[in-house]
Parts: C-alpha cells; structure tokens; sequence
C-alpha cells in the first residue's frame, strides 16, 4: 500500500480529513474515540469558534491531554458547564442548536446510516457492540452527521446488519417523511477517502493523497458515484496538524496509530 | 431523621425480582461496592435500568443476579467491551429492551414527573424502534398539533435507584461532582433511592444549591469510601488501569476464569470494606 510511504498513519489522515468537514462556529456533539479527536482538531487549527458538546453534560471542554473516552474525566477538562443529558442531548439537539454531529460507525450503509449495535457473524452468532448511547440520538437530531470509520470493505454494507442510527433516509423514507429534522450524514470519511452522502446517493469525493480512486471503489462494495472529472485529492495533513495529534491530542497513538 | 446504615443493611432491603436503577457510566461513578454487596447476598431475577452501562453491571450481570436490562448501550471506553452484558445478549440468558441515551433518559424524566407518557423524534427509523413496538413500552403517532411521525414512550420507575455521591448528609442530601449525565432523572423516578458514599457529613454542612439528589427521596445512606473504584470519582480519585484491564480480561474469558475473578474481587472488598 503505498500510505506505508506517506509520513502519517492512515488514522492521523482520517482524523485530518474529518476536521477538514468541522465548520468554524459548529455547535457539535462528538462520539467516543477518533470524533473527539477530529473535533478537538479542528477547534485548534480552522474551527475556533467551534464548541464541542459530550452527551454526559458536558459543554465546551478544553482537555490538555489525551483521554480513554467521553466518561474519562480527563475529556472533561476546561469544561464551561457541568450538566447532564437532559441539558446536550435534550435541550441542546433536540430543542435544534446543535449543527454538527461526528460519529464512528461500525458499518455504514448508502444513505449514511450506521450500525454500532451488533454484527452477525458467518458462524451464526451474534458480536455485540457498543450499542446506540447518544449516537442515534446525534444521527436524529443534529443539523447534518459525519460518519468515521476504516476503509474495509465489510463495513460499507447495503443493508446493515443493525441500523442504529438513522441517515439520509431509511429503506427509501425520506428523514421528513420519517419525522427527522436535519440534513442526515453528510460525509462519510474513512483512512482511504472521503464519501460525500446525498440526497441523489453516494459519490467518491476525494481520496487521500497516495491512494487509487479505482482501488477505493473496489473496496467500497455498494453503489457509490464518481462525478465528472473524478475525485479529488484529499488536503495531506500539515505539520501543524501532526504535531497537534501526536503531542497533544493523541500521544499514545490510541485512536490514530 | 439519620438514615444510615451498614451496606449490607441498605443492600438487604433490595429483594429478589427488584427493578434497580443504576446510575454509573461507563468507567466512572459506578455503584461498585453496592453491585459487589448484591452480588455475595446472590441477588436472582433483578431487572436493571440503566441508560449506560459500565462496569457495575457488567459484574452483575456476569455473577447471574439479572434477567432483564433496560439500556441504550455502554462500554469501558477504550479498555473495552461490557463482554459478560453482551455475552448473556448473544446467548439469550439476559432479556433487553434497548433505546437511545436520550430517548431512555426522557422515560425517566417522565417517571419522576409522574407524566403518563414521553413524546420524542429520536429513534424514528431505526432498528432499535422495530425491536421495542414488540416490547409494547412505545408507539408510533401522529403528533397531534403539527401531523408529523412522532414516538410515544411509557415512563420507568424502578423500585429503587443506587448512587454513589460524593459527599452525603445523615438525611440522605448528596452531592455530585462533574456532569450528571442521567443520574438525577433515574434517582427521581425510582420509589426510593440508596446512597453510598464517599464521605457521610452532617446536616447543614452542605449548601443547599449543591444538593443534586434530595433526601426527601432517599431510604438509605451508607458510607463507602472509595465505594465507586476501580471507576473513577472526579475530585476524589482516579480508574484504576490496571483493574479494568483485568476485568475485561476475565469477562471476555468468562467461565471459571470470571468466577475467580469475582471471588478475588469479594475477598479484597471484605478486608477493606
């Protein structure tokens, strides 16, 4: 693979690109993992008027360091408010403030809805997950979702094997017609490309720099679309962007190594 | 009037078939030392609620105490999966019933307000909605003022709610550090509430604009301290690592190697209780 070559893991690329998608003035509630990393980037590079909500209540954290997840504490440093989920998940997303939602995803289907409940696995059995949390809660009610996840091609499913959390429409239903607000997933944004999710289906935005558009396909196993002139390239990460993620954001290389 | 108690005294007042609110999350504030305490009494046919799920459970319901979870998901962050909940899942010994953080927390809410059921646009079209029609606790309709698709949701009130506070007065008044995610709303809707604690204090010590959970709705108060370890308590301690990575290991094993796991963790609790 020829990111071996590249001076960044395909994970630090990820993270990058998903900042990338982060809007200056975003109010966005992030997920456990490489969300809260994109999230956090974006705020110290383009998006510094950003805000990052945690479903546990917490408003606009500025953590110095590295954390195990949204329960850790340590995610919660330089918080604004302590509250609860009434507060983010209740008066936040679901009275309609919040613009952004970031998501990682387990499997991730055309319309950009994504499974993080449960896998059905060849023998039969059944691999339990995570489950929803406040993830289709976000996917629900955020003004538009982005969705993280490795470039495998189990992952990228027709049908998902649980649909957790809903995206631009299910089983043809459009969100309005389902009773969601909001846009639905935007972007889906992986170590190998960046999807970019519509009303009129999936189209191969950009790859990442190194990468094969025609590989990329092949390991995408559902419909997605190329637009006249094909992809882009992906923006390579920036030194600052690197020096952000490896001394400060994730040092132990827990989400992007 | 004091309420405190021993801790095998509160716990001994949970019976058999309870319906128990927990209020930890994931790796922190998790009711440890009551989960331990139902689990030596062996505790049968619990059905827990609990909008995440951490650690306590997980010891739960891997010691066999719980029938029945009412949940929208959790884990132990990045040390790992909630291995002994999902394997009872996948194998069928354990019932669930599954709802978003949002959608479950408002069950609650509307629990503690004695409301007789919780409109919300969360879960609309997803495959968490199917499985819960078949559960009957929620109802696709017509939203009555504007004609859009809206759920209905029946409130939760467990029989009783647990928490760890940081600090707690003789009558049951407990405080709270950090974010409460949906601590107050399940304390709330439960008939009573048990507090363990770090540290018991005397009435009047404590502002009253820093009481999160009112004594008015507490039965029972017990003094546990570092009563929420190997999970963090902001302000007074951190995870250990080095147990929640041991817990993972024994849970992802199962088996004997979960039992003797359990057992250690009793005894090590029995010597410094």
């Amino acid at each position: 693979m020829t990111q071996a070559s590249q001076p960044w893991t395909p994970l630090e690329m990820l993270a990058v690109a998903a900042a990338g998608q982060v809007r200056d003035g975003d109010l966005a509630v992030v997920g456990l993992g490489l969300p809260q990393v994109a999230a956090l980037l974006a705020q110290r590079t383009h998006a510094p008027t950003s805000e990052l909500l945690l479903e546990l209540g917490v408003f606009d954290p500025h953590p110095t360091g590295p954390s195990m997840g949204i329960a850790d504490p340590r995610m919660w440093e330089g918080a604004a408010v302590f509250g609860g989920v009434l507060d983010v998940l209740g008066s936040m997303l679901h009275g309609g403030r919040v613009s952004l939602g970031i998501l990682s995803a387990v499997q991730v289907d055309p319309d950009g809805s994504i499974n993080t409940t449960q896998v059905h696995l060849e023998d039969g059995s059944l691999r339990r997950i995570n489950g929803s949390g406040g993830g289709n809660d976000i996917a629900s009610l955020a003004g538009r979702t982005l969705v993280v996840l490795r470039h495998e091609p189990r992952r990228f499913r027709a049908c998902l094997d649980f649909l957790t959390s809903p995206g631009r429409a299910v089983g043809g239903r459009r969100r309005s017609e389902l009773g969601l607000p909001g846009e639905g997933t935007v972007a889906v944004v992986s170590d190998r490309a960046v999807l970019e999710v519509t009303d009129e289906g999936t189209f191969l935005h950009s790859v990442h720099p190194g990468e094969d558009p025609e590989a990329v396909l092949e390991a995408t196993p559902y419909a997605v679309q190329v637009r006249p002139g094909g992809p882009e390239v992906t923006s390579a990460p920036t030194e600052e962007e690197l020096r952000l993620i490896r001394t400060e954001l994730d040092p132990q290389g827990w989400y992007t190594r | 009037m004091s309420k405190v108690v021993s801790l095998s005294e509160a716990m001994a007042s949970i019976e058999d078939g309870s319906h128990v609110g927990l209020t930890g999350f994931a790796i922190t504030r998790n009711a440890v030392a009551a989960a331990l305490e139902l689990t030596r009494a062996k505790r049968r046919h619990l059905r827990l609620t609990q909008v995440i799920v951490g650690l306590e459970t997980d010891l739960l319901v891997g010691a066999g105490c719980v029938d029945r979870l009412v949940y929208s998901g959790g884990s132990l962050d990045r040390f790992g999966l909630v291995h002994a909940v999902n394997r009872a899942i996948a194998t069928g010994t354990l019932q669930i019933e599954e709802y978003s953080t949002l959608a479950l927390t408002l069950r609650l809410a509307a629990g503690s307000l004695g409301l007789p059921f919780v409109p919300t646009r969360s879960m609309l079209g997803s495959s968490l909605l199917d499985n819960l029609r078949a559960a009957g606790e929620i109802v696709e309709q017509t939203d009555p003022f504007t004609g859009s698709p809206v759920l209905v949701m029946s409130p939760v009130r467990p029989d009783v709610a647990i928490v760890h506070a940081d600090t707690c007065d003789e009558e049951g008044n407990a405080t709270i550090a950090g974010p409460r995610w949906s601590l107050r709303e399940t304390a709330l809707a439960a008939a009573r509430v048990i507090v363990t604690t770090e540290r018991v204090v005397l009435r009047g010590t404590i502002p009253p604009e820093r009481v999160v959970v009112p004594g008015t709705v507490v039965s029972a108060v017990t003094e546990v301290p570092r009563g929420a370890s190997p999970t963090a308590l902001p302000g007074h301690y951190d995870y250990d690592r080095a147990w929640l990575e041991a817990h993972v290991e024994a849970t992802k094993e199962g088996g004997e190697r979960f039992r003797r796991y359990l057992e250690g963790m009793l005894e090590a609790r029995a010597v410094h209780p």
